[in-house]
């Protein structure tokens, strides 16, 4: 069965049609890239999957679970994680707390653990850290643990917010536009994780992103979108191949 | 008793309530406008009812704490999952309304000219054990999850919500923690001054704690402890200046809201690893001079 399966979602502001009529089908170890201009609605996509606005109509399964109209929180923890295209990281939160952050739903103590020093507190905190240390350590980022995120760099911020969404313990990953604003050296590093932490974790991954290099070298399965419509999906060759597609997207980038 | 005695207790009372305030609005970034009204429920509800019912004290303050909660739970359920500006407006509506309806009730609270004969419990070494205690339940709060997942949503409601963070809950405990806190500190004011009357319990008293707070450092509760002592012990110290006063106070306030906008401290906490660096690097500062 499909970790993801989206069925024929639909969604307008006002006027504005920002999704119509997008259906896709992910499994595991799977890497779907969904690409088009500004404005056709990738992010958008992203956001009625991790129940940010409910879907106007369709459906989105996770795993076989209706989640369409759950709330964010708890679609989450049924096994969606994400990062954003503006990092959106917690401030005043070191690195470690920041993925702490993800395991803490979790975390099986409430609220007169947190106010006394009682002893399961003390053993589910270092389960928490444990776990998150092994996040970092997966991206790379277990030196700075300690380290504020706003004094690191661009590329280290994209990295911890992976972290912090796979902390969530992911079924789908969806990642929003991790390249941008990386340096080339960077995408190379970014591009080897995504496919590391594909073939490792084995989860479904979404990924939305400008650069086309960056998705034709990674994804099985590309979905162009263009004013809300999927104009074509299919491998990286068949959507290179097409028409439509080349005279909407990718026509201007070979004149 | 000396004066000085009853600044340092007046101070360590204020310590408890702006503790609990910093909760609210340091942690979770929730500005409650009407906080004082908690803490009238606190001093009326433990006052009433030891001086009108005779109730023993270890009854009367439980009481007061858990009426304050009951209440804010009430007011808080409408408010937490809004946005979190509207909880300034609720709760100062709300606070409004308390005092109101204290001044009304004269047959049990004594209305606007007060309740008196509260008997004087509260001494500088009951205020202190409180003080010390509220400071280390709510730091160890701080350092636990909930406190992690309330800077998460103060600083961004919807990646909190995205990790699987329930915003409008841990919103509800930080307000209830908070609610409790600041009752507390209302029986240890009604059982020090021996008298309570609704002008106490206005928004400007629950503006002003709002003030200490962002005064220390939004992220600092050593920061919100530091100022509740410089912000109402300045006053005292700067009596012989009489009404020149509000505008030091007011002056100051400025002054590190312009040039330090995250407050006197900002995030940094007196923890024993930040003792040692400063320790530390007084050292290194020293040794050179010694050298030569």
């Amino acid at each position: 069965m499909a970790l993801l399966k989206v069925e024929h979602i639909y969604k307008s502001f006002g006027g504005v049609k920002a999704i119509q009529d997008f259906s896709i089908e992910a499994n595991r170890g799977e890497i779907h890239g969904i690409i088009g201009p500004n404005g056709a609605g990738k992010t958008t996509i992203f956001n009625v999957i991790s129940g940010i606005y409910p879907a106007d109509e369709g459906k989105v399964l996770l795993d076989g679970k209706d989640i369409t109209r759950m709330e964010q929180h708890l679609i989450s923890r049924e096994g969606m994680g994400r990062t954003f295209q503006n990092i959106r990281l917690f401030k005043g939160l070191s690195v470690l707390d920041n993925t702490m952050c993800a395991f803490d739903p979790r975390s099986r103590y409430g609220v007169p653990g947190s106010l006394l020093p009682l002893p399961k507190r003390y053993a589910e905190e270092k389960r928490g850290r444990e776990i998150c240390m092994g996040y970092l350590k997966m991206v790379g980022l277990e030196s700075y643990a300690q380290e504020k995120p706003e004094n690191m760099s661009y590329g280290y911020r994209r990295r911890l917010e992976i972290a912090r969404a796979l902390t969530c313990e992911p079924k789908v990953l969806l990642l929003d536009e991790p390249a941008a604003g990386l340096n080339p050296v960077e995408v190379g590093e970014l591009t080897e994780l995504i496919l590391r932490l594909s073939r490792e974790l084995g989860f479904a991954i979404l990924l939305i992103e400008h650069r086309l290099e960056l998705v034709m070298n990674i994804s099985q399965i590309i979905h162009v979108q263009n004013f809300g419509k999927t104009i074509a999906s299919g491998t990286p060759g068949q959507v290179r191949s097409d028409p439509g597609v080349i005279e909407a997207y990718l026509g201007k980038e070979e004149c | 008793m000396t004066l000085y005695t009853h600044i340092l207790t007046q101070i360590l009372i204020s310590v408890v309530s702006v503790a609990g305030v910093f909760v609210l609005t340091g942690m979770t970034g929730m500005f409650s406008l009407g906080q004082a009204a908690f803490m009238a429920i606190g001093a009326y509800t433990s006052g009433i009812l030891v001086t009108k019912l005779s109730a023993p004290i270890y009854l009367a303050w439980p009481a007061g704490v858990v009426l304050a909660v009951a209440v804010g739970f009430i007011v808080g359920l409408p408010t937490v999952r809004l946005r979190r500006d509207y909880i300034s407006l609720v709760t100062l509506g709300f606070g409004e309304a308390i005092t109101a309806l204290l001044n009304r009730t004269t047959a049990l609270t004594g209305g606007a000219s007060g309740l008196t004969g509260i008997p004087k419990v509260t001494t500088l070494w009951s205020a202190l054990v409180s003080a010390v205690l509220v400071i280390t339940l709510i730091s160890l709060f701080k350092n636990s999850k909930y406190g992690r997942q309330c800077i998460a949503v103060r600083s961004d409601e919807l990646a909190a919500k995205s990790m699987g963070i329930n915003v409008p809950k841990v919103k509800m405990i930080a307000f209830l923690i908070s609610v409790a806190v600041t009752a507390y500190g209302g029986c240890l004011y009604a059982f020090y001054t021996a008298y309570v009357d609704p002008s106490l319990f206005g928004w400007k008293k629950s503006a002003e704690w709002v003030i200490m707070v962002f005064f220390g450092g939004v992220n600092s509760l050593t920061g919100s402890v530091l100022s509740t002592f410089v912000l109402s012990g300045l006053p005292e110290v700067l009596r012989f200046l009489q009404n020149y006063r509000a505008i030091i106070y007011a002056v100051l306030v400025l002054l590190i809201i312009n040039f330090k906008p995250a407050g006197l401290l900002g995030e940094w906490e007196l923890t024993p690893r930040n003792l040692r660096r400063i320790i530390a690097r007084g050292r290194r500062v020293q040794q050179p001079k010694g050298v030569n």
